[in-house]
């Protein structure tokens, strides 16, 4: 399987302070649902940030289907197929679902021909509620249309990877299972996954492999079921 | 499908306020014939309409952008001086020199906006502040091409549309209402257009915009562009209508920068009728304030704005435009604001 993203030897630091991420090394095969895991503040929205290009300047390699993606600008790297879904939602409020969900193929400068009306209507199907809210102003979601809006807006860009940043954060447990499940109806239809989440034992559940980042470096990797078994794991996140 | 054809929609939704705008030009059109054309009321309502011209200009990248410079003087000022030095030199129509005056505030914004926009917020203000600043030092001590601080007169050529100079100011009147009217429409057509989309992601979440693939410093700067060409182009109506300009008249913080930024906050950022609503306002408070006091207080006036700013500010932020919205929906001639979402 040759890896849709390959990451090597990343550093970033924000200004002058220490590294936040150190040499991390990462890969994701085609297709493939992959989860990073780790406490508050070891480095895991960094990664994601330098991957959709809008973090810190970083040293390494960030390698999307064999393309160096350092030099690439982040408006640009959407048009490779890479959508982020960044922590806390940010839908533009002030827009209709609707409009938040235009604003993607729109971006993207592809005529608005069948093939967004297309996605719009698989994204409806994916997220029933959005299509009942449609002319609905995104600021007037509560969290958890907010996030599936927020995932629909980054399939609008039809990516092959999709990256997720703590999309369970503040939302109730039934709309957690609810949002896994779509992840999983979303990854079965063949876009890669990376996605970060506090909630380790659901994001192990869902992805076949994880990552452990701890202070901006990666000290466990493995197939998902491995590390849910992992004493170290179960110990410092899962509280077992 | 429907959502992927917005702009359009929103074009089409504003047919009946573009009848509504179009009344009112002919409106303002017919005033002065009701003045007398040489009298204080046309200087007063001309000098309202550049105002509302050159606060729509500056509507299209502080409303639509979220861009809120300080440093629009620098465009106007620029525009000024290309058009009268040209015309002082060469004989050069101020409507020929208004395109190269255009030309070169479009150069200014380009080498402004590349380091600018870097900046968010307070940072961008105080950095475009600077700028503007900057041109007004380089005018006053350049003195061989600007005259320096003794300011240019422009030459006076009796009444000829070709020369745009009039002994009277009414046709000044009418060209600063066809300013208007036409920065009004671009701003418009901006505002409804791919564009305009593009610059409502950037203003809503700037981030946001970049991870669906919103270009953000292309969508900033044309919008810069577009309302640095419009300003320059009214700086050449400005100074054609008072004769004579110096430094601080067209790049002062105050007189030029500060002014036109606060028309459009006064009446509404963002909004379409907002800067006339604005102008309306800050322009004749003005000079009831300045012909009330005969000039015994200098810089009342720039008093003056801050007291209007920061009654807006605490009274309603989003200009006087939303404030009569809440007015009428107060005294309940619309009721049921359910829909308030939906639109």
């Amino acid at each position: 399987m040759t890896a849709l993203l390959e990451v090597a030897r990343l550093s970033a630091r924000y200004g002058r302070g220490a590294p936040v991420l150190h040499e991390v090394a990462l890969e994701l095969g085609q297709g493939e649902f992959v989860t990073v895991i780790g406490a508050n503040t070891a480095g895991k929205s960094t990664l994601l940030r330098a991957i959709s290009g809008v973090g810190p300047a970083v040293e390494g390699s960030i390698r999307f289907d064999g393309r160096e993606l350092t030099a690439v600008a982040p408006h640009a790297r959407p048009k490779l197929g890479i959508a982020h879904v960044p922590e806390g939602r940010h839908v533009f409020p002030e827009m209709s679902v609707e409009e938040n969900l235009a604003i993607g193929a729109h971006a993207r400068g592809g005529a608005p021909g069948g093939g967004a009306a297309a996605r719009l209507e698989a994204i409806f199907e994916l997220f029933p509620r959005l299509r009942e809210r449609r002319r609905q102003f995104g600021g007037t979601l509560s969290g958890g249309e907010q996030q599936m809006l927020a995932i629909g807006r980054g399939l609008m860009l039809e990516p092959r990877l999709l990256i997720l940043d703590e999309p369970s954060l503040g939302l109730a447990p039934m709309i957690v299972e609810e949002l896994h499940d779509r992840l999983v109806e979303i990854h079965r239809r063949g876009v890669a996954i990376l996605l970060v989440e506090q909630n380790v034992s659901l994001a192990l559940s869902v992805a076949s492999r994880g990552y452990v980042l701890q202070s901006g470096s990666i000290v466990l990797e493995g197939p998902a079921g491995e590390l849910l078994r992992d004493d170290r794991v179960r110990e410092a996140y899962l509280g077992i | 499908m429907s959502a992927l054809s917005l702009p359009k929609r929103c074009s089409a939704l504003a047919r009946p306020r573009a009848l509504l705008l179009a009344a009112l030009a002919a409106a303002a059109a017919i005033v002065p014939l009701f003045l007398d054309p040489q009298g204080y009321w046309v200087r007063v309502l001309t000098l309202t309409l550049i105002f509302a011209a050159l606060g729509q200009a500056w509507n299209i990248v502080g409303g639509l952008a979220n861009q809120i410079s300080l440093g629009h003087a620098a465009y106007f000022g620029v525009g000024a001086y290309a058009s009268t030095i040209l015309l002082i030199n060469f004989g050069l129509s101020p409507w020929i020199g208004l395109f190269v005056g255009m030309a070169l505030a479009v150069v200014v914004a380009l080498v402004l906006s590349v380091p600018t926009f870097r900046l968010k917020g307070h940072y961008f203000a105080l950095a475009t502040l600077a700028a503007g600043e900057a041109l007004r030092v380089i005018a006053n001590s350049w003195q061989g091409v600007t005259g320096g601080p003794v300011g240019l007169s422009v030459p006076f050529m009796p009444d000829s549309f070709w020369m745009m100079s009039y002994g009277a100011p009414r046709p000044f009147y009418w060209i600063a209402l066809a300013a208007l009217v036409l920065v009004t429409l671009v701003f418009w057509w901006i505002k409804s257009s791919a564009l305009g989309y593009r610059l409502r992601a950037v203003k809503e979440n700037e981030q946001a915009a970049e991870v669906v693939g919103v270009n953000t410093f292309r969508a900033k700067l044309w919008a810069s562009l577009v309302s640095a060409a419009a300003t320059a182009a009214i700086g050449v109506v400005y100074v054609q209508f008072t004769y004579f300009f110096d430094p601080d008249a067209v790049f002062g913080v105050a007189t030029v920068s500060v002014r036109l930024a606060l028309v459009a906050i006064v009446g509404g950022i963002g909004t379409v009728i907002g800067p006339v609503v604005g102008a309306l306002v800050v322009v004749p408070l003005e000079e009831l304030v300045n012909a009330a006091l005969q000039g015994q207080v200098a810089g009342l006036s720039a008093f003056v704005y801050g007291a209007i700013l920061i009654a807006v500010i605490l009274v309603e932020p989003r200009g006087l435009v939303a404030l009569f919205g809440r007015l009428r929906r107060g005294l309940g001639r619309r009721p049921g604001g359910a829909g308030e979402a939906g639109r």
